[in-house]
């Protein structure tokens, strides 16, 4: 089948501009075979990243019809529309066409204190986390973010407010929270608790949720430290 | 020209809880702009009786009736809509979003609508 692919690109001056390539597709192509093949057949200048193609690294996002999707997982014969237009990732700055930075994202990351803070940093016994216990209740699907970043560029928060902590950043604090061997509880509840950038400033739009590639429940993280701020004062026992 | 059965497959349906967002926002700024109108009206009530009745004269026509329906569409969208978003926020896995929408904003709002909107549109319109 025949397809139209329009890519947002940038140009020298600054500003971008939009360009259309027609391309034969496979059935089973993938958006990000679509970009080889412009790249290949029409323009090997057009930039854009990718690494491991099969949906691991997170690295290929971009806009497909206006959503954000990884490249490699959005097949063309899922898209129902009979132009596919592809542009980068927004609230990110753009590289080269759709090559985005994201720098602004793991600035909202670091600011949760993402790495484990364990009381015994040189412990050599491994640490039993009971299946009963908080962390395994509540962080089943939600230990495997990619940090591909869509989450950050479909929240609509993030288009008003770029301090807003972002829905990966939240998840990864509460995994941090909830497990057992953290020690940096108090901290980490200090950033989500803020009223400006932190968890509060949710719409509950659930469009982190719609894009996520892995499928976590963002928002229900979100919801979760609400409720645990609110009710029990970020006591996080269940 | 993308037709519209395959954009509201492509943004509507995908994206339910932003389309709920921005459902919410519209009909809450319909309300505040009817919440004015209702005040300035109200308020004729300090200079008598006539006063309030001649203010009041001007809705008494069709198509301020039929604006009433459409009040009645918009506090039912934002009611219930208001109900969904506390159910998530009490705690309901968030996972069930989509079917609440559906569900809570769409089929219970469109019932209690019809149920309301009927007697309204035939005692108000239709036999005046």
């Amino acid at each position: 089948m025949n397809k139209r692919i329009f890519i947002r690109r940038s140009s020298d001056n600054g500003k971008s501009l939009v360009q259309s390539f027609t391309i034969e597709a496979r059935p089973e192509f993938t958006v990000l075979d679509a970009l080889f093949t412009v790249q290949h057949q029409h323009d090997p200048s057009l930039a854009f990243r990718c690494s491991c193609r099969v949906g691991m690294c997170g690295t290929c996002g971009v806009q497909v019809n206006g959503v954000s999707r990884l490249a490699c997982k959005t097949r063309l014969n899922q898209i129902e529309e009979n132009d596919v237009f592809l542009s980068p990732l927004p609230h990110f700055k753009v590289i080269r066409d759709l090559a985005v930075s994201l720098a602004p994202f793991f600035e909202q990351w670091k600011k949760v204190l993402p790495r484990l803070r364990p009381r015994d940093a040189d412990a050599e016994e491994l640490a039993i986390i009971p299946a009963t216990s908080a962390y395994a209740e509540h962080s089943e699907g939600k230990r495997d973010c990619l940090t591909c970043g869509l989450c950050f560029a479909a929240c609509g928060v993030l288009a008003t407010s770029q301090q807003y902590l972002g829905p990966a950043a939240i998840n990864k604090a509460l995994l941090r929270v909830l497990d057992p061997r953290d020690t940096a509880k108090s901290e980490r509840l200090e950033v989500v608790n803020c009223s400006r950038d932190g968890v509060w400033r949710c719409h509950t739009q659930f469009n982190c949720v719609t894009v996520c590639p892995k499928g976590i429940d963002l928002t229900d993280s979100i919801g979760f430290f609400k409720r645990n701020l609110l009710f029990k004062g970020g006591s996080l026992d269940s | 020209m993308t037709p519209p059965r395959i954009l509201f497959r492509t943004y509507v349906v995908p994206l339910v809880g932003m389309t709920a967002f921005w459902i919410q926002r519209v009909t809450g700024l319909l309300l505040l702009f009817y919440l004015l109108i209702h005040v300035e009206t109200v308020h004729h009530i300090s200079g008598g009786q006539a006063a309030f009745d001649g203010a009041m004269a001007t809705f008494h026509n069709p198509f301020f009736r039929l604006l009433e329906i459409g009040l009645l569409l918009v506090v039912i969208l934002h009611a219930l809509n208001g109900v969904r978003i506390i159910i998530i926020d009490a705690g309901v896995r968030s996972k069930h979003h989509r079917k609440l929408f559906w569900a809570l904003a769409v089929i219970g709002g469109l019932a209690i609508f019809i149920a309301g909107a009927l007697p309204m549109f035939l005692n108000s319109v239709v036999r005046r």
